[in-house]
């Protein structure tokens, strides 16, 4: 137990270290030069420059430089946009939440719409319902996801007239951020019509949540199928039947632990494929999250957002997706590794 | 003339031979097949197919609707788009390009990553132990955010995003190949190779590559349904192929600005590209379904 | 047991179900019905203005921004009759010479109470002085704030036509001129001469924050600004002292959509109650749409691909007309304008007294093109670059489009065009330094006299303050538009503009294409915006209902 935690605290602290000077790096191999990349300040403001200078230590060797690079990025000194001007560290921690804040969301509804259905197919193997909730589900985890975002907008939005296609809320409305996520935001703030903000930010958060989560839900609803079928199939839910208890009791008291337990990390899992279809989706929406961000920030070559913005998210995926490995191996010794989900 | 057996003959069919009667039972993915056929002689063909060249500008004809539609010509069957293009060719050499790209990225990936798997499977000690710790968080990270990543850093365009999807798909073939041949390496065909006193290139070259044929269809498969949903994502999201090239995720970005007033320019083109999907998981599917059928049996 | 176990599983399971479903019903209906807050307005502008002042940017966005929204002039154009009307002036008097303005000012109108800043005093004099000083004195204490660029009043070159700015007492303020222009008077009343306050000014200066006059504005206009995100969001709140007595809104938001048809989209889903420039290929659908307005006005404006005829071959006149004659322009008006736009003859539109109908037209005929090109030493496969605007302007809806039709027409007289664009500003930068081969363009006019096409576009002092994108200098030319500022007399000045106009057929550093129609769109609850014939879009006096 130990050993696994300290190896694993081992590779994060490598791969964060990979991460970082990656970053670093990449103010060198983008064009130009490599302090404006680092800071973001442009080279005629001269006075700031020569502060950075000194904070940055150009003149030394390399590695004297990157270890104040990372003492810059801990002290929250990201620099600041070439396209803005604005601070970096505080741009990563507005758009972030939001990001997250819709694939959270998502992932719920996946949870609540795929479990439940995996189970009914898992149940139902090799009739009728499996095979139509079976084939469904291929047409969800086949549909290009920006392309359903199109399609929901063109039928919800411009035919029905139900749902507002961008935005997270409505600019009428000016929430203070204090945790970046909206609703949350909403219910702190003193606003007079909390009410009419709250369900005008629902019906925002409707159209994406549910293009992402079409996706992630095929997923869940597939793993769950395959493990809740394997379960069923095992030996001790044989002996269970020969001690004379009901599907149901079966079911319940031996399926759905057995079954859900080993999958629910996988489950988990599906949150950085969430995340990169929340950042397309995120683009149509125009919803102001970290995917929408990074990538305007590539159209305008703004080196510094880049750094910043990739060093963000690949830091949160890494993180996520090994304290998911890590938690897989604390709960259930017998895996050596997370298997990948079998669908 | 009919031949009778004298002797009681069993056939036993061999491993492929079983494999490819459960898949022809399998109706739906059968019919998949017959529909990734069609994309593959599309791929080859698309000169001969397509009507008009896809490039051609007919500025008297815009957006002239599908000929199913009752303003639309039969001249232009899926009709034209806001630059007075035909639809049609577009949507054809839109299937090469996506299609064809794809398929060649997996190649790609697939020989990088079943050598790199292969080296990782057959090694042990520390730098085995560290590939494999990377390997695993990164085969968990979605291909298409590596290639935004990487996108990030080489900067938009075609060959860019090719790059990058190609870099991406070479951990799932990496992983693949390592657990394959971690799991054959400890079967007693090898003990006895090793017997035998085969070298480890030979063991892999001779006795496991063999065996690893058809798990690396199913992977394949995985990875070209993958591969095609992230180049024409990358297009759409103008960070792969640019605008006048026929890519289908660019042409869906085209689509956009007029897609109130001619839906169809949204809706076919990414029908074209949900079909090729659909065809592609359901052939894997089938396939995956046919092989793990085989060895229950 | 069980049975019995299973009976009340079911009806549980069944009355659980029903409350869900109704509450699923009613919170559906207040999810699906949009609320829109009649105290606030949205509209979709179509990109993130440079800065909030005018003076230092004559693009539309800044103007639609700033200029009637923020601020006020000594003078305005009347939106309907296009006549100057006094605004912060009530009366001014020009002096028999014609050399000497007199303006007597409006008292008690107040400037923006803002979180950085309390105005102690009312507008007056000192105001119009640092307004006008600021960009006319090249040693004025804030004229290299933001760059020291000033395109609109440099190009016309007004700095080196006002040779003083007097403050005759707090509310009279007299400009003398070293010659008669009779165009003086309407660029007063454009959109880039604007009012900032001195007192501002001076409390900046003395925080060591001069930057932030043009980023954090203080006006007198009708509203002032609450907060701007790049590429997000501008939010306006109204101006609780204006003086003029019209209807303001409490809010007023611009939401920043660069596409067109997201405006568009948002405008059908009442996300926005006004957009900015709807795409033509779009009208259609406005004008079917029964909530919809769509005014129309013909615009005074001109889309023109000029060459950069500082470089080679393109300061040869002849490649100049083979590349034009290359090129269908009633194809590209068609594909690009949806017939909203006519074909431009000269570089003023027929609406102005200065178009002339009788110039030698450039026909569209790719055979002789290629053979001239061929003559001039143009060889077959030389590759160019067609910059292509971003952003959507009235003048030209999608140059990005029409970059890529006439890329096909050029390839057909063995021309590679390679099309190159960047982020809105950053082009701008980049055409200003003479990066490019030819540009795909336009110019909308701050006023309907022609002077306003005719020095910003393409004279010489232009180039530097970079309105000029073809680079074009010729003394010739200069001397002729010159010339028609001395005269008052339409007829007179019709002359020059002629001599002009024949001057650039033959020339041709620039090939107009379209002169288009303007259009506004917004939802059928709002009440009392007009399109300003020249410039900007103005919210003072606009409801919704």
């Amino acid at each position: 137990m130990a050993n696994v935690l300290l190896r694993y605290t081992n590779l994060v602290l490598v791969t964060l270290f990979i991460l970082s000077l990656l970053s670093f790096l990449l103010a060198y191999l983008f064009p130009g030069q490599a302090l404006e990349n680092l800071t973001g300040l442009r080279l005629n403001e001269l006075s700031e420059l020569q502060n950075s200078q000194i904070k940055y230590s150009v003149d030394n060797n390399i590695f004297v430089q990157y270890w104040h690079y990372v003492g810059e990025l801990f002290s929250g000194n990201w620099g600041v946009s070439f396209n803005t001007g604005l601070p970096l560290y505080e741009d990563v921690g507005r758009y972030l939440p939001a990001s997250i804040e819709l694939s959270s969301y998502a992932l719920l509804l996946s949870f609540f719409i795929g479990l439940p259905l995996g189970f009914i197919a898992a149940l139902r193997h090799h009739k009728l319902t499996d095979y139509s909730l079976l084939s469904v589900s291929l047409l969800g985890y086949s549909i290009p996801v920006f392309w359903l975002a199109l399609i929901m907008i063109l039928v919800f939005s411009l035919q029905l007239g139900w749902f507002p296609l961008s935005g997270r809320i409505s600019l009428l409305f000016e929430i203070p951020s204090i945790t970046g996520f909206i609703l949350i935001d909403i219910l702190l703030s003193d606003l007079i019509d909390k009410q009419s903000a709250f369900i005008d930010a629902l019906r925002h958060l409707i159209l994406p949540t549910v293009s992402i989560a079409v996706v992630t839900t095929t997923m869940i609803f597939r793993i769950t199928r395959r493990s809740v079928i394997e379960t069923l199939n095992s030996e001790f839910i044989l002996a269970a039947y020969a001690r004379g208890l009901t599907p149901t009791q079966v079911l319940m008291r031996h399926g759905v632990r057995n079954a859900l337990i080993p999958i629910l990390p996988l489950l988990a899992m599906q949150f950085p494929t969430l995340l990169t279809n929340a950042m397309i989706v995120e683009s149509i929406f125009s919803w102001p999250g970290i995917g929408n961000w990074l990538i305007q920030a590539i159209y305008q070559q703004d080196y510094p957002a880049i750094r910043a913005g990739m060093l963000a998210v690949s830091v949160l995926v890494v993180i996520f997706t090994m304290s998911i490995d890590l938690i897989i191996r604390l709960t259930d010794p017998r895996r050596r590794r997370a298997e990948r989900a079998a669908i | 003339m009919q031949q009778s057996s004298l002797y009681q003959e069993e056939h036993h069919p061999s491993p492929l031979q079983y494999t490819w009667m459960e898949f022809k039972n399998n109706h739906i993915a059968v019919a998949g097949l017959f529909c990734f056929a069609f994309f593959l002689i599309i791929t080859v063909f698309c000169p001969l197919l397509a009507p008009f060249d896809p490039n051609m500008q007919q500025t008297g004809d815009l957006m002239i609707p599908p000929a199913w539609d009752p303003n639309g010509g039969i001249s232009h069957v899926f009709g034209t788009d806001a630059l007075g293009r035909d639809l049609l060719s577009r949507i054809i050499y839109g299937c090469r390009m996506t299609f064809g790209i794809s398929l060649l990225l997996v190649i790609v990936a697939m020989l990088l990553g079943v050598g790199l798997g292969a080296l990782a499977g057959m090694s042990r000690g520390f730098r085995s132990s560290f590939l494999n710790h990377t390997l695993d968080s990164i085969q968990a990270i979605p291909t298409l955010l590596i290639a935004i990543i990487i996108i990030a850093i080489l900067g938009p365009g075609l060959v860019n995003s090719m790059w990058a999807i190609a870099l991406a798909l070479i951990p799932q073939f990496m992983h693949q190949t390592r657990d394959f041949v971690r799991h054959e390496l400890s079967k007693e065909y090898i003990m006895a190779a090793k017997l035998d006193g085969a070298s480890k290139t030979h063991i892999f070259a001779h006795s496991i590559l063999p065996n690893m044929g058809e798990m690396l269809v199913v992977q394949a498969t995985l990875a070209l349904s993958i591969s095609i949903l992230d180049i024409s994502a990358l297009g759409f999201l103008k960070l792969g192929a640019q605008a006048p090239s026929s890519e289908l995720g660019a042409m869906l970005l085209e689509g956009i600005d007029v897609a109130y007033i001619a839906p169809w320019t949204i809706a076919l083109p990414g029908g074209a590209l949900f079909m090729m999907i659909i065809s592609i998981n359901l052939v894997g599917d089938g396939l995956r379904s046919a092989l793990r059928n085989r060895l229950l049996h | 047991m069980i049975i019995l176990d299973k009976h009340h599983k079911n009806i549980w399971f069944k009355t659980t179900l029903i409350v869900l479903a109704s509450a699923l019903l009613c919170s559906c209906d207040a999810l699906l019905q949009s609320k829109t807050d009649p105290n606030g307005i949205v509209y979709c502008s179509e990109g993130s203005p440079a800065n909030f002042n005018p003076q230092l940017d004559t693009s539309g966005t800044t103007v639609d921004a700033s200029s009637h929204q923020i601020y006020d002039r000594l003078i305005d154009f009347d939106p309907v009759t296009g006549d100057i009307v006094p605004a912060l002036a009530t009366s001014w008097l020009v002096s028999d010479d014609g050399k000497t303005y007199t303006f007597q000012l409006r008292q008690e109108v107040s400037f923006h109470n803002t979180e950085t800043f309390s105005p102690t005093r009312y507008f007056n004099a000192d105001d119009v002085l640092f307004s006008i000083d600021r960009w006319r004195l090249i040693d004025h204490p804030y004229h290299d704030v933001s760059g020291g660029r000033y395109p609109y009043t440099d190009s016309l070159n007004l700095g080196g036509l006002i040779t003083q700015v007097k403050r005759l007492n707090g509310y009279r303020v007299e400009i003398t001129l070293n010659k008669r222009e009779s165009s003086f008077l309407a660029n007063l009343a454009t959109d880039f001469s604007v009012i900032l306050s001195a007192e501002y000014a001076d409390e900046l200066k003395s925080r060591n924050q001069k930057e932030l006059i043009d980023s954090i504005p203080v006006g007198t206009g009708p509203y002032q600004l609450a907060s701007f995100r790049q590429d997000r969001y501008i939010r306006y709140t109204k101006h609780p002292k204006y003086w003029r007595e019209i209807e303001l809104t409490d809010k007023l938001i611009f939401d920043i959509t660069p596409s067109s048809s997201l405006r568009l989209a948002k405008l059908l889903t009442a996300e926005c109650d006004a957009i900015a420039l709807p795409a033509h290929s779009e009208l259609e659908v406005i004008r079917q749409q029964e909530n919809l307005v769509l005014a129309e006005k013909p615009g005074f404006n001109v889309g023109f691909w000029a060459f950069n005829t500082s470089k080679p071959p393109f300061d040869n006149p002849l490649v100049r007309r083979a590349l034009g004659m290359a090129i269908d322009k009633n194809a590209l008006i068609e594909a690009i304008y949806f017939n909203s736009a006519v074909a431009a003859k000269n570089i003023v539109p027929r609406t102005s007294w200065a178009f002339q109908a009788d110039v030698r037209p450039l026909n569209y005929n790719p055979i002789a093109a290629k053979k001239l090109l061929r003559e001039q030493g143009v060889p077959e496969g030389f590759s160019m670059t067609v910059w292509a605007m971003p952003v959507q302007r009235a003048y030209n809806p999608n140059a990005m489009k029409m970059a890529e039709l006439m890329q096909a027409y050029l390839q057909d007289v063995g021309i590679q065009v390679n099309i190159i664009s960047y982020e809105w500003s950053t082009f701008r930068e980049r055409l200003t330094e003479g990066l490019h081969d030819s540009v795909l363009i336009g110019w909308s006019a701050d006023n309907g006299d022609p002077d306003n096409f005719y020095r910003p576009l393409l004279s010489c002092s232009a180039i530097k303050s970079g309105t000029n994108r073809a680079m074009w200098c010729s003394k010739e030319y200069d001397l002729l538009i010159n010339k028609a500022l001395e005269y008052t007399e339409i007829s007179e000045r019709t002359y020059f503009y002629g001599k002009a106009n024949e001057l650039l057929a033959e020339k041709l550093p620039l090939i107009p294409i379209a002169h288009a129609s303007r259009y506004q769109a917004y939802r059928k609850n709002l009440d009392g915006l007009v399109i300003n014939p020249y410039g900007g879009v103005r919210f003072a006096g606009v409801k919704k209902l």
